[in-house]
């Protein structure tokens, strides 16, 4: 019998258990997303009903300009950039520890 | 006007200097690749930006905002997080499968040749739709600077385009776009800022928040109308035009002849059919009951930019440029601080626009407002300098992306449809020959630009806003599905796209038959049910049929990391 594969031949050879390892991969990636995405569509879209419905941010004014249009122009593009950033991080996080735990099982 | 021609002129000059620079590296398809290990996110993300900001962006958004109010701010929000949607899903796993466009993907995945040919088709529509309002804005924005008509503004920048691409010019040449963002946002925000500043922040505070309508100065109101028209006093008006005396009822919808309409000082400016007169706390509410301004339709609006932007056909191939997975998440990190920063902007000049430009309501032409606030919020050289300015940087706007379009939509013509022709009939395709491309790129910008002709009267946002209806009812729920999901199968693609078209394409022509009632109705929007559709008929079938073979290693192309020492076949092109 040949000598056990390391996980990176298997990743590699495409085995049931690399496949396997990246099954994993692939969904802890996919769940990253979908949280990111989760966040984003709960704020952004609380957005217009607040707006909607609290009628004081009508009356309220920042720089002359009244909240309800403020809150559209300024905080959701500051959202977008640091919800992008965060994602970045963590999908590049999930991959590295991936490779590491191919690394780790090198002989 | 003379210096507004002058920065025009030079804009477009620097552009297709830096183009034709660049043409002895940029011949053939894989010109992006070339340039690919040399570029940094950051010049790839300023590119990606300068490609993405198109006359929508400049000159609709305002456009919109001025004729309906501040519900139009959501439009700029949706173009922006497309990127956001394009970084959690697509961009990494896209690049690391190596596929050049859409229709590459299509193909590899599913392995499946006829669906390369639907997906070649539905790049021509979407394409073509996101065409038209390029070629619109051209043709305003040329008949501002120099006078013509707006049929010498389409027809000039078709040729220019038309010309440059099928020469080979701003071919993916990631340096001219990433020029014309600075251009773009240069032009958007010093004029912005030093308006604002010179008035002393925003004037006529009534019209924009308070109880007031838009109305004429102390001086009163001359309003050139180029064509009879249709328009609707708002309140009980007296007016003049040409010689002749008229009086208007509150409410009256009037037919005006051809000629100057002059209305007294003080009088509430009548709206052009389409428009409703608000008072300004309803103008500046982002969400209202009803209408355009329904949460319906914004939620609609957000849907379609969010997952419209990842199918439009001229942007998934700069994201080739990226050498790998993490470079293209870093890139789409940037584009999204770079457009964020351009969609500060537009929004300043609906706002001066209705109150310095409100002539703009008569005609209907609020698509202009970007072009006119300068010199009516300055009178005089500064105004004439910034004025020059907005000229350029829509100029730089429409150039950019319909060059891009261009790009796509020939290669998808040259190579997907006549290549596929050839190589039924036995003849071996032969990539990188040019003379398919050229006479595609001229071809490809005829019919846009006849459509353009004959839409002057759409907004440059609404006709943009169904490009991306139609790609996130198509390509969204094929890209989404193609990368996470294993079972999805060719013939569920096919069907599910087909599905999404038609849905998408026949709300929109209902609407457009409807006439202006439907204009403020989800049928102009129809993203919210299309999209859904799209989706649910992808699953459905898919589950039906059976699961692609080799799903396994297409799934490790396109999720497995860098670094690990596997060359895929699909990656191995790259």
């Amino acid at each position: 019998m040949a000598a056990p594969l390391t996980a990176r031949e298997e990743v590699r050879q495409d085995t049931a258990h690399g496949g396997l390892y990246l099954r994993r991969l692939r969904r802890a990636q996919l769940g990253v997303s979908l949280l990111a995405l989760v966040v984003f569509a709960g704020l952004l879209g609380a957005l217009p009903l607040v707006i909607l419905l609290v009628e004081r941010l009508r009356d309220i004014e920042v720089f002359g300009v009244p909240a309800a249009v403020g809150l559209v122009v300024v905080p959701p593009y500051v959202l977008l950039v640091a919800l992008g950033w965060l994602y970045e991080r963590r999908a590049n996080g999930l991959d590295s520890a991936f490779r590491e735990l191919l690394d780790d099982d090198e002989p | 006007m003379t210096l507004a021609i002058i920065a025009v002129t030079a804009v477009t000059a620097g552009a297709l200097g830096i183009g034709a620079w660049g043409v002895r590296v940029a011949r053939t398809t894989s010109d992006l690749f070339v340039a690919s290990r040399a570029v940094s996110p950051w010049w790839n993300a300023t590119a990606i930006s300068g490609e993405y900001l198109s006359a929508a962006s400049f000159l609709g958004i305002a456009g919109l905002e001025m004729k309906y109010g501040a519900s139009a701010l959501w439009l700029p929000i949706g173009f922006a997080g497309g990127y956001l949607a394009l970084l959690l899903f697509v961009a990494a796993p896209l690049r690391r499968y190596g596929s050049y466009t859409i229709a590459d993907f299509v193909e590899a995945r599913l392995a499946d040749s006829r669906l390369r040919l639907l997906a070649a088709c539905v790049v021509l529509l979407i394409g073509g739709f996101y065409l038209v309002p390029q070629l619109k804005g051209a043709g305003l924005t040329l008949g501002e600077v120099t006078g013509a008509p707006y049929w010498v503004g389409v027809v000039v920048v078709a040729a220019i385009v038309a010309l440059n691409v099928a020469l080979g010019g701003m071919r993916g040449i990631t340096y001219v776009q990433a020029f014309q963002y600075w251009v773009k946002v240069f032009a958007i925000a010093l004029p912005a800022f030093l308006l604002v500043a010179h008035l002393g922040g925003l004037p006529g505070r009534a019209a924009l928040l308070g109880r007031e309508l838009p109305r004429a100065g102390a001086h009163g109101l001359v309003v050139q109308l180029d064509r009879p028209r249709t328009v609707t006093f708002p309140e009980a008006t007296r007016f003049r035009i040409e010689r002749a005396q008229g009086t208007a009822r509150a409410g009256e919808a009037v037919q005006l002849p051809r000629g100057d309409l002059v209305l007294p000082a003080g009088a509430a400016v009548p709206v052009a059919a389409g428009i409703r007169a608000q008072r300004g706390e309803d103008w500046a509410r982002p969400v209202a009951d009803g209408g355009r301004a329904s949460p319906l339709f914004v939620y609609s609006l957000l849907l379609a930019t969010f997952l419209g932007t990842m199918g439009l056909p001229h942007i998934l191939v700069r994201f080739y440029t990226n050498p790998d997975g993490p470079a293209a998440r870093r890139t789409t990190v940037r584009v999204l601080g770079l457009l964020g920063i351009f969609y500060l902007f537009p929004g300043v000049y609906g706002a001066l626009g209705r109150v310095l430009v409100p002539e703009l309501y008569v005609t209907g032409q609020t698509d202009l407002v970007v072009l006119r606030v300068p010199e009516a919020a300055w009178p005089g050289l500064g105004g004439e300098l910034l004025a020059a300015v907005v000229a350029a940087g829509a100029f730089a706007a429409f150039m950019s992306t319909a060059s891009g379009l261009l790009v796509s939509l020939a290669g998808t013509t040259s190579f997907d449809l006549w290549g596929h022709l050839r190589r039924h009939q036995g003849e071996r395709p032969a990539p990188g020959r040019l003379a398919p491309f050229r006479i595609a790129a001229v071809l490809s910008m005829t019919l846009p630009a006849a459509l353009a002709l004959m839409t002057r009267e759409l907004d440059i946002s609404v006709l943009v806003s169904w490009a991306f209806a139609l790609a996130a009812s198509t390509f969204c729920p094929m890209l989404l599905l193609g990368i996470w999901w294993t079972r999805l199968t060719a013939r569920a693609t096919a069907i599910g796209m087909i599905a999404g078209a038609v849905t998408a394409t026949g709300a929109i022509v209902a609407a457009l038959v409807a006439g202006n009632e439907a204009n403020d109705t989800v049928l102009a929007q129809p993203a919210v049910f299309s999209v859904p559709i799209a989706f649910a008929t992808m699953i459905v079938v898919s589950l039906i049929g059976r699961p692609v073979a080799g799903v396994d290693i297409h799934m490790r192309a396109l999720h497995a990391p860098e670094g690990l020492g596997i060359e895929t076949p699909l990656r191995t092109h790259a």
